[in-house]
Parts: C-alpha cells; sequence; structure tokens
C-alpha cells in the first residue's frame, strides 16, 4: 500500500495530539512507527471523503504551427499519462486545444509534468496550463 | 469532453485575464491555551504553537494553487483576540507580545497576522484597558501585526467611552507612524458587530466559540463580475441579477474547493468561505468599475446606494447557493484606497465620506481605508465611528471604520502605502463639531431589535 505524504503527515499529527507534553523525539518516532505498520498490515485505509481523479486538464494556445499535438502529446506519452479525450480547434491562425489526461500512473506528479509542459510552451511560444479536473467540475458542475 | 470548451476557456480568461483569484487564505489560530503568570514563558509559548501550526501554511497554500491554476494572493493568520488569553498584562508586556507574533510572521513568511484585539462592546476588563492604551506602541514597533477593537453590538448597544479610548488611539498611531503617511492606522480597525470567523485582515481575528485550529477562505474576483456585466450588454437588472448571481456561483465554488484542499493538507478543519467581493488596487479589480458598468456615471452619483445594494444581495444568494459553508462578513468591500475606481471618484470630488456612510448601510463593511486630515479633532473621529457603529447596531449587521487620520496632511494631498493597501487622497471632513455628544460616555443601550427572545 502507498502512503502519500498527507497521510503521513496525518499520523504524525495524530501521534502529536496522542502523545501531548510528553512527546519526545524518540517517542513520537516510536508511536508513528507503529501507525504505518499497522496501516499496512491491514486492509484498512484512511476513509476517502475526497472523490478526485488523477484526471488533469490541459490547455494550450497560441499561434498555430507544425507539431504542436506532437511534441505535447509525445512528452504526455513518455510520462506514462493517458489521454482520455482531445479536442482541437483551429480559429484563422490561432490554435486551441484541451485535454483530458489521467496522470494517476505516471511516475511524475502534477507538478513535473506541469515543468516538462512550461518547457515546451516556451520553445513552441505557445501557453500551456494543466490544471486538476476539480476546479471545472467544483465551477461548472451542480 | 466531459467539459464544453466553452466552460474550459471561460476559467482560464477568470484567471489569466480577469484577475480572478483567491484573496486570502487565513488560518485562525487558538491561543488560549498559551497564557503564563511569567512573560517569558507565555511569550515562548505562543511563539512555538504558531510556529507548530503555520510554518508550513505558505508552502501548503502554493501547492494547492499550482495544483488548480488559481492564484491565492495572501497567506495569512488570525489568533484569538490577544486581551483575552492574556488579560493579566500591561501595556508594555502586550507590546512585547505584539514583537513576538511579528517574529512568528516574519519567519512564517506572511505579510499580515491579525487578532491583537479586544471586545469591549458592553464594558472593558483591566486587561482590555491596557491592551487598547498598547495599541500605538504595537503597531507603531511592529511590522505584520493587525488590530482590530469592537465596541458596538445589536445585543450590547454601543460603549461610547470605548469609541472615545480608540478615537484617540487612532491619532496617537497616526502621529507614532507619521513617517510612513500614518500606515499604523491602515492596521487597526474599529468594529460593530465584528464576526468571528473573519478570513479578511486587517479586521480578523480567531472567535472564542471557534476550534483550535481551522482554515477559512476568502474569495475575490471584482473583475470577472466586472466583464460578465459589460457583456450582458443593455439588459433589465433582474437580468442583470442574474448575471452576477451566475458567476459568484462560480467563483465560491472554487473558493471552497481551494480551502478545503488547504485544510485537507494541514489536516485541519475547514470553517467557511467568505464570500466577499474584495477589490485590489491592480486595475480592472475595482468595486467601483463594476458600480459605473451597472450605469451610474461615477461612484458618489445618485443610484450609486441602489447599485451597490443589489449587487451586495446577488453575490449573497449566489454564495449561499454555491457553499453550505458561507460565513465571515459575506458582501462587497468599498476601501476607497484599495479600489482604482474609488480613488479617481474622490479625487474628481465625486464621494464624500458622507455618501461612503450611506453605501455602507447596505454593504460590508464600512468606511475602510479613508484618509482625513492630521488635524481632524479625537472627538469628530468618535462622531464618525459612533455613526457608522450605529448603521451596524440597528441593521444587525457589520460595520467598521479604518480611517486614517494622516499627520501633517491636508485635503489635496494623498498617502501611498503602495502595494495591497495602496492610494488614498485626503478627504475633507465636516468642521462641525461633535465633542458635546461624544463626551458625554457612557453607553447607547441596545436597540429594540437586541431583544428578539
Amino acid at each position: 500500500m502507498k502512503l502519500s505524504e498527507d497521510d503521513i503527515r496525518k499520523i504524525t499529527l495524530n501521534a502529536i495530539n496522542e502523545l501531548g507534553e510528553k512527546a519526545s523525539p524518540a517517542l513520537v518516532k516510536k508511536v508513528v512507527g507503529k501507525a504505518v505498520d499497522d496501516l499496512k498490515s491491514s486492509s484498512l485505509s484512511f476513509p476517502k471523503n475526497d472523490t478526485s481523479s488523477g484526471r488533469v486538464i490541459l490547455t494550450a494556445f497560441g499561434l498555430n504551427k507544425p507539431g504542436i499535438v506532437a511534441s505535447i502529446t509525445k512528452s504526455l506519452g513518455d510520462a506514462d499519462c493517458d489521454i482520455h479525450d482531445l479536442s482541437q480547434k483551429l480559429m484563422d491562425d490561432f490554435f486551441t486545444m484541451i485535454m483530458v489526461v489521467d496522470i494517476s500512473n505516471s511516475p511524475k506528479d502534477l507538478k513535473g509534468i506541469q515543468d516538462e509542459m512550461s518547457t515546451i510552451a516556451e520553445e513552441l511560444k505557445i501557453k500551456i496550463y494543466l490544471q486538476h479536473e476539480d476546479i471545472f467540475r467544483n465551477m461548472h458542475r451542480i | 469532453m466531459p467539459y464544453e470548451f466553452e466552460e474550459i476557456l471561460e476559467t482560464i480568461k477568470m484567471t489569466e485575464i480577469e484577475h480572478f483569484d483567491i484573496r486570502t487564505v487565513t488560518m485562525g489560530i487558538s491561543l488560549r491555551d498559551c497564557s503564563d503568570r511569567n512573560l517569558e514563558v507565555t511569550k515562548q509559548r505562543i511563539y512555538e504553537k504558531i510556529m507548530r501550526h503555520g510554518s508550513r501554511h505558505v508552502e501548503m497554500a502554493r501547492e494547492v494553487e499550482r495544483q488548480f491554476g488559481i492564484s491565492i494572493a495572501n497567506k495569512r493568520i488570525s489568533i484569538t483576540p490577544v486581551s483575552i488569553p492574556f488579560d493579566r498584562f500591561k501595556r508594555d508586556e502586550f507590546v512585547e507580545i505584539a514583537k513576538i507574533l511579528d517574529k512568528a510572521a516574519e519567519e512564517i513568511g506572511i505579510d499580515y497576522l491579525a487578532g491583537y484585539s479586544a471586545l469591549v462592546q458592553k464594558g472593558m476588563t483591566i486587561g482590555e484597558r491596557e491592551l487598547i492604551a498598547s495599541i500605538p506602541f504595537a503597531l507603531s514597533e511592529t511590522k505584520r501585526i493587525c488590530s482590530s477593537v469592537n465596541i458596538g453590538s445589536t445585543k450590547a448597544g454601543i460603549n461610547m467611552d470605548a469609541i472615545n479610548m480608540m478615537a484617540q488611539v487612532i491619532k496617537d498611531t497616526a502621529e507614532k507612524t507619521k513617517d510612513k503617511d500614518s500606515i499604523g492606522c491602515a492596521k487597526l480597525v474599529v468594529f460593530c458587530n465584528a464576526v468571528e470567523d473573519n478570513p479578511f485582515v486587517a479586521g480578523a481575528f480567531h472567535g472564542i466559540s471557534e476550534p483550535e485550529v481551522v482554515l477559512n477562505v476568502g474569495i475575490s474576483g471584482p473583475g470577472v463580475v466586472l466583464d460578465a456585466i459589460k457583456e450582458a450588454g443593455m439588459t433589465d437588472l433582474t437580468q442583470l441579477a442574474e448575471v452576477i448571481k451566475k458567476t459568484i456561483f462560480k467563483i465560491t465554488r472554487a473558493g471552497e474547493l481551494i480551502g478545503r484542499k488547504v485544510a485537507e493538507k494541514h489536516g485541519i478543519d475547514f470553517g467557511i468561505v467568505d464570500i466577499s467581493l474584495a477589490p485590489t488596487p491592480a486595475e480592472g479589480d475595482s468595486i467601483a468599475d463594476i458600480l459605473i458598468a451597472m450605469g451610474v456615471e461615477d461612484v458618489g452619483a445618485p443610484g450609486t446606494t441602489a447599485a451597490l445594494a443589489m449587487l451586495n444581495d446577488s453575490v449573497k444568494k449566489a454564495g449561499l447557493m454555491a457553499s453550505s459553508a458561507v460565513g465571515g462578513m459575506s458582501g462587497a468591500f468599498i476601501p476607497v484606497s484599495e479600489d482604482q475606481g474609488m480613488i479617481r471618484a474622490v479625487q474628481a470630488g465625486h464621494l464624500s465620506i458622507e455618501k461612503l456612510e450611506a453605501m455602507t448601510a447596505v454593504c460590508s463593511v464600512g468606511l475602510d481605508m479613508i484618509a482625513v486630515p492630521g488635524d481632524t479633532p479625537a472627538s469628530t473621529i468618535a462622531g464618525i465611528i459612533a455613526d457608522e457603529a450605529a448603521i451596524g447596531m440597528i441593521n444587525d449587521k457589520t460595520t467598521a471604520v479604518r480611517i486614517i487620520p494622516a499627520y501633517g496632511k491636508k485635503v489635496g494631498d494623498t498617502v501611498d502605502y503602495g502595494g495591497l493597501l495602496g492610494l488614498a487622497p485626503i478627504m475633507p471632513v465636516s468642521t462641525l463639531r461633535s465633542d458635546n455628544f461624544v463626551l458625554r460616555g457612557g453607553r447607547i443601550p441596545a436597540p429594540m431589535r437586541s431583544l428578539t427572545n
């Protein structure tokens, strides 16, 4: 089972609350270690009240030129990102593309992919935004 | 495609072109367990507690910003009103507490920490009197501390003795910070009906009914509303209200999401989303421009109050629908110095303190960031505060006064703080005297509508 940084932080905070004034670095380490082991051995996991997915929305736009889609998709493919949907429009010379991308199987996190995209954006002189899907779900769906 | 092309572009347009951002994520921290007879022990406890909860506040907010592509303009901290846990201390000791708070804020990397406050609407303890006396020193000897004092409420009435004290405190703070355009007064708010979960500095504090630690969020976005109104064209007012509501709905949803995510990262409770439209000095991020787009020639023209009332009400209705955790002030702010359109209206002579006072009757929060001549008597400032408090008390709403009697300046001059505090032209104040009224002291009894049981 994979523990996220947030889970570890939660365990630590719980331990701090539990130990209160008695807490010493060694004691905290012991309690936290036990909590993590317990968690690993049991099939229980933290209740996820959060229904968010690993999907992000990629928006790219700028002046049209050959190779924009190729550069972006190649980089996403190399990072094991799965493209779920793609929509692209050309308004005169203006290129716009929106992609729904699943990054949950990628070894890179959102920040890593964002960094890569900003390099591509700079090379091609276009704008690329990567935002978690939840922001669109919250703003446009009830 | 799960989302329409237009929907995605609309969100990008809001964040990239129309200045939509989250105005503040404010972490409220209770300091009620930090008091000790020994000042040094108390200071140590305060420092440790704030650092324990707040040290990663900025970093976590940045992570969320990046994840959703929406910037969070301010990361701040509010604390229990300092007079409550530390009631035993004297004036100079309170100043020491302010300094340790300032140090913690600096180390966390936030610009403001608020809650150097007292709630004295009904009367004052000895400690509260000492804290109020310490405010001019605390604000002149620290950079990041914001102070507020609640002097009235619908339930308790208006404490005129406290108003008179605060008027003098404001004058003294102006003088003590005269070499920086009396900036101390920009960090000092006098409230009637202060709210306990307000995330907006300078008036924020962590109320006594709040949990140990909580995260509140304040949205912004006048620029988005402005563009929506412009796009709507010449519709009637019913339709215009609809346009405003649709826009605010989306902003509130985004705000709540961001707040919940930051709270989740900290592992603490999410408190409320404050659906106030808060301007910034950036061009296009102005409440005044919205009122002009609604149809008045300039802020101050007849009709301004009605337009503001409609705007404020539409914001509330949309916010309530969008979130079940609405709180704080939740209205439209009209700080003069922080709003390009307001500054222009004052400079053009279109907007007076009296008109602003009328406008505060229909929106949050009050006479905010108003600069007046440095020789304005304390009794006149007390009269202005009393008027504003009366509007709050009778209408069962929050009102506040953040007034800057800019030391050594007169009408025609300006004070310029730069950044979010902006620039304030000195406004003329009535020269008629209020002394014989305000200096009677005592308390204006609570109004009829306090008797609701």
